[in-house]
């Protein structure tokens, strides 16, 4: 898996070039927005990371310009600044996911994961996660290669916490994502289904309760 | 057109103009009364004049020296018939001795001039008298006729009435223009004053002078300087703080990651050091952040800032999020208790303050501890609250807690002191209220902002 790195610190740059590195990630840096483009005119890659705080044209205004032409790879955005309002635009520009400076690679490192995950499972429909697969055009599971037998609505909250994984999933999203064939799903009725998935699942993956919020998804001894 | 110190241009205006107004008023009545009561008067003295004559008319030669009177009792009457007044007469020799008529009469000195008029009193009434001295076969004779003033008091109360009644019309209507006229010429300003109170509070776009009287132009001149002055100085403080973060994260960011990278590649007695300094370096971004948010949040506090609707579930979900790693970390167990909450304020120092509790609550509570956010709305006031099971504050030092860098001397773990200064400075400028308690049974914190019922910050 490849990712572009757009940063023009060298000494950020180069440590989440090593952290991905790490990671088994195959990781490119350009220091501004036209070479950014240019490379990923020129090669295949499956993220990039970009810094909002590009010299000349900033981070936000190369989001746009990938999206305007139709760019569909996912985008990590990096900022220093706080506040809530780089957030919202990037992600309102199209931006798949935001951390700010300083973050720990590990993090960094596990969303890009994510949001890779995602972007393969659209494109392949398969979407892996810890021990499990998920076959998401014909709605199965498997763990460590034996199907699991889930219902319609285990399944839905069982895709629902993997394409989010590592990251805070509420009850009222879960709830949501049921509710294409289900509108009188209570919340309780939330925690019964996913303690059922939990039980099917058993050590492929690991589903942690927090308490009153939601529920995160995370690889099995994490 | 504030009422507060009780000046008003209106009413100085009105007091101003209301003396010379009233003056002039005064004068014009006095003198309306004097022009059209002398015809008055003259026309009651020619009739007093008209009836000493006729009474002179029959002033004939008597028997002997004298002139005699050959008034009959008829002619009297006439002569003394009047509506509203009494009419006296006499008439006394040239020598001022009595003839006929009211004897008490009093009687001018005799050299006066034909006929002459003269006020005096009779039987305890002030009069008028008209005196006319005739000359007869037998001598001089002066002829008196008086009467009563209730004809001519009559006539001056209603001369005077009338001239009253106009120049109060007149003074009435002159201080009504001028009330409703300052009304009038003060709508431009009032059209100004709606202007900036339909502002935005974070507006400082200067203030248009198209329309605007000269008398104001001036100082809206003066109020479009302040505004941008204070516009520059909050810009100004923006791009340094951006600049500041910048500056300071960014080194940070790239030394923490290569720290990170270099504890997890190191052999484990390396291992051990490089995990101490990227420890003491997050201490030092925390520390970092937590400065610029106080610095930003200052500048909220005194700039004024957009608020917004603000659903505190929403901002209890962003403050538990990012920290679930760090209470599993540190073995606590995170959670949160919902329900429906709104307030208005600024969305991201919500967010700050309630991170900053929520991390002191992590870091006071030992293993096996939990920690819980809750929100909701209590006797009609919205309100977050932070609960843990942790080590507590110590009660002598509650007031001290909020100071910056004040540290409770209980403290677990390591930190800058400034997460409380924080969650002091947003709740002030939410005009929120903090409580700070011990748990249930003695045991933790429980730390409860509370908003304004409905919020006018």
């Amino acid at each position: 898996m490849r990712v572009l790195i757009v940063e023009d610190e060298a000494l950020i740059a180069n440590g989440v070039r090593q952290g991905l590195l790490r990671a088994g990630f195959v990781a490119d840096v350009v220091d501004n927005a036209d070479a950014a483009r240019a490379a990923l005119q020129a090669e295949g890659f499956d993220l990039a990371v970009i810094d909002i705080g590009l010299p000349r044209e900033d981070g936000l205004q190369l989001v746009r310009s990938l999206r305007a032409r139709h760019h569909v790879l996912p985008l990590m955005m990096l900022t220093a600044r706080d506040g809530i309002s780089d957030r919202v635009s990037a992600l309102d520009l199209g931006a798949d996911d935001y951390l700010t400076k300083p973050f720990h690679v590990d993090e960094l490192v596990a969303r890009c994961r994510a949001l890779i995950r995602r972007a393969h499972a659209a494109a392949s429909s398969a979407l892996e996660f810890g021990r499990l697969r998920l076959d998401i055009a014909r709605k199965e599971v498997f763990s460590d290669g034996v199907s699991l037998d889930l219902t319609q609505r285990e399944w839905s909250i069982l895709e629902c916490l993997v394409l989010s994984a590592g990251r805070l999933v509420t009850k009222d999203r879960l709830m949501s994502a049921v509710s294409d064939w289900s509108d009188e799903l209570t919340p309780n009725a939330v925690e019964v289904y996913v303690s059922r998935v939990r039980a099917k699942i058993g050590e492929a993956a690991q589903i942690r309760t927090v308490r009153g919020l939601g529920y995160q998804i995370r690889e099995p001894g994490k | 057109m504030s009422r507060v110190n009780d000046f008003s241009i209106r009413r100085r205006l009105l007091a101003l103009l209301l003396i010379p107004t009233a003056a002039i008023a005064a004068l014009a009545t006095y003198s309306a009364y004097r022009t059209t009561l002398s015809p008055f008067e003259a026309a009651y003295d020619q009739d007093l004049l008209d009836a000493a004559l006729a009474v002179a008319s029959n002033i004939e030669a008597g028997r002997g020296a004298r002139p005699a009177i050959s008034l009959t009792p008829d002619a009297v009457k006439v002569l003394r018939s009047d509506s509203q007044d009494t009419i006296y007469y006499r008439v006394s020799g040239g020598d001022g001795r009595f003839l006929a008529g009211d004897a008490g009469l009093p009687v001018p000195h005799q050299r006066i001039r034909n006929p002459t008029f003269t006020d005096s009193a009779y039987q305890g009434e002030p009069i008028r008298e008209a005196n006319y001295r005739v000359i007869t076969p037998a001598g001089a004779a002066i002829v008196t006729v008086a009467e009563t003033l209730h004809k001519r008091a009559l006539a001056r109360r209603q001369v005077l009435q009338s001239s009253l009644a106009v120049d109060a019309a007149q003074l009435v209507t002159a201080l009504i223009v001028i009330w409703f006229g300052v009304g009038f010429a003060f709508r431009p300003l009032r059209r100004v004053e709606r202007q900036l109170a339909m502002r935005g509070a974070r507006d400082l776009d200067p203030v248009t002078t198209d329309g605007v009287p000269d008398e104001i132009r001036s100082l809206i001149v003066a109020l479009n300087r302040l505004l941008r002055a204070l516009q520059e100085a909050e810009q100004a403080e923006r791009s340094f703080l951006e600049n500041a973060a910048h500056q300071l994260r960014t080194p940070l960011a790239g030394m923490l990651a290569h720290l990170e990278l270099l504890a997890a590649d190191s052999a484990p007695a390396e291992g051990e050091r490089v995990r101490d300094i990227l420890e003491g370096g997050r201490r030092l971004a925390r520390t970092t952040h937590q400065l610029l948010a106080l610095a930003r949040s200052d500048t909220a506090a005194r700039t004024l800032v957009n608020l917004e609707a603000v659903y505190l579930p929403g901002v209890v979900e962003a403050a538990i999020a990012p920290r679930i790693g760090a209470a599993d970390r540190a073995q606590v167990e995170i959670g949160a208790q919902i329900e429906p909450a709104e307030t208005r304020g600024v969305r991201w120092l919500l967010e700050e303050a309630l991170g900053n509790l929520a991390d002191n609550a992590i870091a006071a509570t030992p293993p096996g501890g939990s920690v819980t956010i809750r929100c909701g709305v209590a006797e009609d006031r919205p309100f977050i609250e932070v609960i843990d099971t942790g080590v507590g504050i110590p009660p002598a030092e509650l007031d001290q807690v909020f100071e910056r860098f004040y540290r409770a001397s209980n403290a677990r773990k390591a930190g800058s002191g400034l997460g409380l200064a924080i969650v002091g400075e947003v709740a002030r400028m939410h005009r929120a209220e903090i409580d700070i308690a011990a748990g249930a049974e003695g045991v933790g914190t429980v730390v409860r902002v509370t908003f304004q019922r409905s919020i006018q910050l």
